[in-house]
């Protein structure tokens, strides 16, 4: 689209100014959008594949325990997913992320490119993984996985036909994922599901619709990060009706910036639901601290601390639109579930550098309109949908300790409650309310 | 000069466009054409090289006639795969038994095998005479389960061990063309598994409580006269999940059964799938199967719809739009099909349109 636009853009331009120092440095100028715009999210490698299927596939499956299955330098392709199941110690261990590249384009069979179940203590680091049908490596029912050094990707254009996860470790147990680059996925680059006892540090996301996302996980430490050019930076949500719910989630000393990427995730998707623009989401989490982190340039919010009563309200919005169901189903298909909390709590966002150079918000979603509605051009960089639990005030009146959202950040970084649950009506951008701690 | 400007723009948007076709050698697909021998030198520290080495069959193995201990079985409603038959064999050692369960697989001894072989009759393959192209054992050892397949030679007179799996292009008589697939040693188990242990699907009381389609006798009752199941409760008391084709049968019924065999292998609360929070057991309740259910990491497998079924609307509900779909990040089952099961989309479909 916008390639057109500039296309027609420069014709129109040189009809009317036919003045050749113009024309050339126009002509230069636009070549250089052009291709900046193109290149600047596309990836191809050049790749010269061989095949080792066989082989690797054998190695995997004879693998015994303590082995360490090292992969040569070079380019390989397979049509079936790597998998390794009930193994303890193992190591898939390559010659570095430029020098062992598993690409799985085209792949037949399985949706995974490696993908792991059932195992203790397995270690993956040094080397690239491509585009796999679905996520590129998936692991599940493991205690302890490493995962280190590793590129995840997809190549070519960035696309909702990518692959949902670039690394994607789920009913884990003791998760170490660090020194990766993970960019392409349409859902998240990093993402660690239902999970207990995480570190995910010093990675770089780009490309990805969420950079990283701790999903229902308990004690989780997300630090050192760099998330930028994604639709969102970091995400910690709790969603219902799943194994197990989140708890304990620190978020420190990561930097996460120019998340302006357009929402690239298929619909349906919860991820889907995130605004371009967004450094971070907490969604109803309980315990999530975030703290000292550079988050700047983010186009429509810093950090939204919302509830899943939104997201939910948001979806039926979608839905009364199209005519099919109806909010109160999507309302008591969430309640349904017992053991989940919709809102976050106690939540403490304080001493980080928040800041934006841009004026507006991303306009293509409701939170960019909402705010830009309700704050013209002085955009909050903190925000909380203000949708209260029925158990948000003790009896008392004074606000139950267990529901606290505490901010407490430096002077120009802006706060707001939205009240969104009343039509905004008593949005308030006061720090003072803010003012606690957990 | 406008035109050279033309020319450079339209140059610099193909150069985004076009995709490098630097890639000679694609993806590894038709190596399936040719016969392979396994590789039974590395493969002989994991099980019998060969299926004969087992004595299940008597005279020529291809026909399947099976020894003393051993018993033919089929099943009310089994998972589709491509439309393969199955010709499946339990073997017992002398002086075991086997243990009679209400809900679950029934409990087999330690030294059972569970045998299953797949094939194409003559009717259903456009050339040629019917083919068997695989055996798939499950073993019970002292550790537990273990799960074998055997690949069958062109010329049907053994079957061998190969744990990485094969392809195979067949086509059917319907003008189909398959692209069957063998499973791996490990993908067996990407069905097979509760709470991270291979187990047996199948041979349930439920999925047992039929005549065999050559038989004249309930399988259950045969199995108890033959003093083979112990602790079964009187015949008015088994349980039975009908028939997926069987027309006399509520369309609910059918329909739970055939979800019960095709996903809730995986997707049960103790399954490989359980991450999805779906639950497709026969009897599971309508939020936890689906309805109004949002997907959790479904990925492009949503379809961009938003729920995994929603009641009178198949062409709304995730789960349809993905047993339509052959592409693999999309595809449920993810595993053992290679085209679309029309008859079962179909049992779905009617069965979604008709939910309220």
């Amino acid at each position: 689209m916008s390639r057109i636009q500039y296309y027609s853009i420069s014709y129109h331009y040189f009809d009317k100014k036919p003045n050749l120092m113009i024309k050339e440095t126009t002509i230069a100028l636009l070549l250089g959008v052009l291709v900046l715009s193109c290149e600047s999210n596309t990836y191809e490698p050049e790749r010269q594949f061989e095949d080792i299927q066989q082989q690797l596939l054998s190695q995997f499956i004879l693998a015994e325990d303590s082995t360490v299955i090292e992969l040569p330098e070079g380019q390989f392709i397979f049509n079936n997913s790597l998998i390794l199941d009930g193994k303890k110690h193992v190591t898939i261990r390559g010659k570095g992320m430029d020098r062992t590249v598993l690409s799985f384009k085209g792949q037949q069979e399985g949706a995974e490119g490696i993908r792991v179940a059932n195992c203790t203590a397995i270690t993956i680091e040094d080397l690239a993984i491509e585009d796999a049908a679905g996520d590129n490596i998936k692991i599940t029912d493991t205690d302890g996985v490493t995962i280190r050094r590793v590129r995840s990707a997809w190549t070519g254009k960035v696309s909702e036909k990518n692959g949902a996860y670039g690394l994607y470790p789920v009913i884990c147990k003791n998760v170490l994922i660090e020194d990766c680059e993970v960019l392409g996925a349409s859902d998240a680059g990093i993402y660690v599901g239902q999970s207990e006892d995480v570190i995910i540090r010093n990675n770089k996301t780009w490309w990805n619709v969420a950079g990283i996302e701790s999903e229902n996980s308990e004690n989780v430490e997300i630090y050192g990060n760099t998330a930028y050019n994604n639709t969102g930076g970091i995400l910690v949500f709790d969603l219902p009706g799943l194994t197990r719910y989140g708890k304990n989630i620190r978020v420190y000393n990561n930097e996460v910036y120019e998340n302006n990427l357009a929402n690239f995730a298929p619909p349906g998707n919860i991820v889907g639901v995130v605004p371009k623009g967004t450094g971070m989401i907490v969604l109803a989490t309980e315990g999530v601290e975030v703290y000292n982190n550079k988050i700047r340039d983010n186009k429509t919010i810093g950090v939204a601390i919302i509830s899943y009563e939104l997201v939910a309200a948001i979806s039926a919005e979608g839905e009364a639109s199209e005519g099919e169901g109806s909010a109160q189903t999507v309302n008591n298909n969430y309640k349904e579930d017992k053991n989940y909390n919709p809102f976050p709590r106690r939540i403490y966002v304080h001493d980080n550098e928040i800041s934006s150079s841009y004026i507006l918000p991303a306009l293509n979603n409701d939170f960019g309109k909402l705010f830009l509605f309700n704050f013209g051009f002085s955009l909050p960089d903190i925000a909380w949908d203000g949708i209260r639990a029925p158990e948000y005030f003790a009896e008392d009146g004074t606000v139950n300790p267990e529901y606290m959202i505490c901010i407490q950040e430096g002077e120009g970084v802006k706060t707001t409650d939205l009240d969104a649950a009343n039509d905004f009506d008593k949005l308030e951008t006061n720090p003072d309310i803010f003012k606690c701690k957990p | 000069m406008k035109q050279v400007l033309v020319l450079l723009i339209v140059g610099s948007l193909l150069s985004c466009g076009a995709k490098h076709e630097q890639e000679k050698s694609l993806s590894p697909d038709a190596k399936s054409v040719v016969w392979q021998m396994p590789d039974t030198a590395t493969y002989a520290r994991v099980g019998k090289t060969k299926l004969s080495d087992y004595g299940f069959f008597k005279g020529k193995l291809a026909n399947l006639e099976p020894t003393d201990r051993v018993f033919p079985y089929d099943i009310n409603t089994p998972l589709f795969t491509d439309y393969a038959l199955k010709k499946r064999f339990i073997y017992l050692p002398e002086g075991t038994e086997i243990t009679y369960n209400e809900e679950d697989v029934l409990e087999f001894p330690v030294g059972a095998v569970l045998i299953k072989n797949f094939y194409y009759s003559h009717e259903q393959l456009e050339a040629g005479t019917g083919k068997i192209l695989e055996t798939r054992l499950l073993i019970h050892e002292e550790s537990g389960w273990k799960a074998l397949p055997y690949l069958w030679d062109p010329e049907q007179t053994e079957a061998y061990l190969e744990i990485t799996g094969r392809q195979m292009s067949v086509k059917l008589a319907s003008g189909i063309g398959v692209a069957y697939a063998v499973p791996n040693m490990q993908q067996c188990k990407s069905c097979h598994d509760i709470g991270g242990k291979i187990v047996p699907i199948g041979p349930s009381a439920r999925q047992l409580n039929k005549v065999h389609e050559e038989g004249i006798e309930n399988q259950l009752a045969q199995l108890v006269a033959m003093g083979w199941l112990k602790e079964a409760p009187a015949q008015d008391q088994w349980p039975l999940l009908v028939n997926w084709e069987d027309g006399s049968a509520s369309l609910k019924d059918r329909a739970r059964a055939y979800l019960e065999i095709n996903c809730a292998h995986c997707h049960r609360k103790d399954g490989p799938a359980k991450n999805s929070g779906l639950d497709l057991t026969r009897n599971a309740a309508a939020s936890t199967m689906g309805v109004f259910k949002a997907p959790v990491a479904a990925g492009k497998g949503s379809g961009g719809l938003k729920y995994d079924i929603v009641p009178g609307k198949p062409d709304k509900s995730i789960l349809i739009y993905r047993m339509e779909s052959n592409d693999p990040a999309i595809m449920m089952p993810e595993l053992g099909r290679s085209i679309v099961h029309k008859e079962g989309v179909e049992l779905i479909k009617e069965w979604v349109r008709g939910m309220e």
